[in-house]
């Protein structure tokens, strides 16, 4: 008889560790709570992906192809796991969807939650929401999705923007001491993006550091050698509104200029990635751990880093911390060989 | 003392070494001075950085440098630039706090009576003398045109007439312009204690020799009563 495995959330990693299973042979049951599968990409529309810049919809679009053309995976939309408990070696839940309750038994469980974006209004200092013309990546990224680089204000072309890295991440005020790792890339890739369609735009990026890892690197080299954005290391104090309808970004150039108060058509607020209150919720209907940042916590970094603290429950993609798309598919499989092992041998 | 050309008082090796050792026996050092990585937040956010050279990010560098002898620079004119409104410690990522590493330092030099802090604290000596002897903070007389160039171009017919204009105000002003208000023998007698348990006589007498002797004439008397 063929294994029951049990695929919490339907982003990236949900989606990839569902198809992996499902080719397998397993019955997977997949459980997502919005209308629709794809995750945070899917959600914000994002536009393009890095490294390559390929674009999200070949990725994501793929992605749920994939889950929904294969019949070992039984779909639940709208969904949320309302009761779950263990069976001796397996796993009982019943999963609420808009077609009713539904009583399953499982030989694993795989737990793809994802993250949410930090809300910038909780930092007051950059007036998010005071200003339509302060916007954050994932506010740009819907806006770039749909074809439109303006100004949300009054819909003309910016004459300058300002990129502000690190927001919410890295700052013991907020309470998220890590840093989001994507973001800067994220970030660079958009600035480019920007300068690509309005080449006469000054696109300024205010940085603590410019952290796009591994061969992310020459993404910033080619944004200030072909597209001269302008890289200030300082981090914006103060966004206050200034003269003609634009905004004033308020720091200190620590190594060129000093102080500045610059005036903005746009600021984007390279906002970071956060647990969210799913993880929180998770690991209490599953009985599984959260880490001290608020995300769900693997059994050993190293080692089995896709193991939960419980046997037989599994982590994959942001629902374990800050991470890339590509990071987020290939830790679903990793999860799904996990569950699978698990499942075989206790089936 | 001789300065160098900052404007530094040139002291010895050990003797910054010093400073900063007791810098750092503040019980709160440990707190004020965590990581920081030169983000330029606290500068970005610091109201003086705009009129001075003064930079709550060097503070915080000048402490981690671990160099006695950059910390001693800012014992001068550098830490009286402070508003010590503590901005800074509200928006640093790392909870550093660089306006209390001033006030940290800034007491130092009130305790040691550097000439930097006398100098400073020369123009508050009215409010030292009324605060400390009388328990007033400040009174009509001290109202003049020299002292409040701030209050603008009415500070003239404001300070003149004062008796008269004492007399106008609808409540209890003990009709003087020495005190704003009346502070019972008792409770006199009772601030000074306070001020001479929590060390206050001692530092005005370390910045301000001549101003302890005068407030010590009148402690002497309110005692004596
Ligand atoms: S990836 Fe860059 S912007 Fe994001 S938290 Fe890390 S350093 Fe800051
Ligand atoms: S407390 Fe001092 S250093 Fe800090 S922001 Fe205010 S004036 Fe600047
Ligand atoms: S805000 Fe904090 S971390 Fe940043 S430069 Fe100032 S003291 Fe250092």
């Amino acid at each position: 008889m063929a294994e029951n495995i049990l695929v919490i959330g339907g982003g990236p990693a949900g989606l990839h560790a569902a198809i992996e299973l499902a080719e397998l042979g397993v019955n997977v049951s997949l459980v997502e709570r919005d209308t629709f599968f794809g995750g945070n990409p899917k959600k914000f529309k994002y536009k393009y992906l890095f490294p390559d810049l390929q674009p999200a919809e070949n990725v994501i679009g793929e992605l749920i192809k994939g889950a929904e053309s294969n019949n070992n995976i039984k779909k639940y939309l709208s969904a949320n796991i309302e009761s779950f408990k263990e069976d001796g070696k397996k796993f009982s839940a019943v999963i609420k969807s808009s077609t009713g309750s539904e009583t399953k038994t499982f030989d694993s469980v795989i737990v793809a939650t994802g993250f949410e974006h930090f809300d910038p209004a909780k930092d007051s200092k950059y007036s998010y929401q005071l200003f339509d013309d302060v916007i954050d990546i994932k506010d740009l990224e819907r806006m770039m999705g749909e074809g439109n680089f303006t100004r949300p204000s009054n819909g003309k072309p910016p004459k300058n923007v300002a990129i502000i890295l690190c927001v919410g991440s890295r700052d013991r005020h907020v309470g998220n001491q890590y840093c989001s790792r994507v973001c800067c890339t994220v970030s660079v890739k958009q600035a480019i993006e920007l300068k690509e369609h309005f080449p006469e735009t000054e696109v300024y990026i205010f940085y603590m550091d410019i952290r796009t890892y591994g061969f992310y690197e020459d993404l910033y080299w080619k944004a200030m050698e072909e597209h001269d954005v302008q890289i200030v290391k300082g981090r914006v104090a103060e966004i206050t509104s200034g003269p003609d309808n634009t905004v004033i970004c308020k720091g200190e150039d620590t190594l060129l200029r000093g102080p500045f108060e610059i005036p903005f058509d746009m600021v984007v607020l390279a906002s970071g990635m956060e647990g969210g209150p799913q993880s929180p919720e998770m690991a209490d209907k599953l009985g599984i751990e959260l880490d001290e940042h608020g995300f769900l916590k693997q059994a050993n970094v190293t080692l089995s880093p896709f193991k939960s603290n419980k046997d037989g429950i599994f982590l994959a993609g942001a629902c374990t911390g800050p991470k890339a798309i590509a990071d987020a598919i290939v830790e679903g499989g990793a999860a799904a060989m996990d569950a699978y092992i698990y499942a075989k041998k206790n089936s | 003392m001789e300065y160098d050309e900052n404007g530094v008082s040139i002291v010895s090796n050990d003797f910054k070494k010093e400073i900063f050792e007791e810098a750092k026996k503040d019980f709160r050092y440990e707190e004020y001075v965590r990581g920081c990585l030169n983000c330029g937040v606290c500068t970005g956010g610091c109201p003086p950085h705009r009129f001075f050279d003064f930079s709550p990010r060097m503070v915080l560098q000048n402490c981690k440098s671990n160099d006695p002898a950059l910390v001693w620079g800012m014992m001068d004119e550098y830490v009286w630039a402070c508003f010590q409104c503590f901005t800074c410690a509200m928006i640093c990522p790392f909870l550093n706090n660089p306006g209390g590493v001033i006030a940290i330092l800034r007491e130092i030099s009130v305790r040691r009576g550097f000439e930097s802090a006398k100098k400073v604290l020369k123009p508050y000596s009215r409010v030292l003398l009324k605060l400390t002897a009388y328990g007033n903070q400040l009174s009509p007389d001290m109202i003049q045109p020299d002292f409040f160039p701030d209050w603008g171009p009415h500070i003239g017919y404001a300070s003149e007439d004062l008796p008269l204009k004492r007399k106008a105000i609808p409540m209890p002003t003990l009709q003087v312009t020495n005190l704003a208000w009346d502070v019972a023998p008792e409770a006199m007698k009772e601030l000074y204690t306070i001020f001479e348990e929590a060390g206050v006589f001692k530092i005005i007498e370390v910045v301000d020799p001549s101003l302890y002797e005068i407030i010590q004439d009148i402690v002497d008397d309110v005692r004596s009563e």
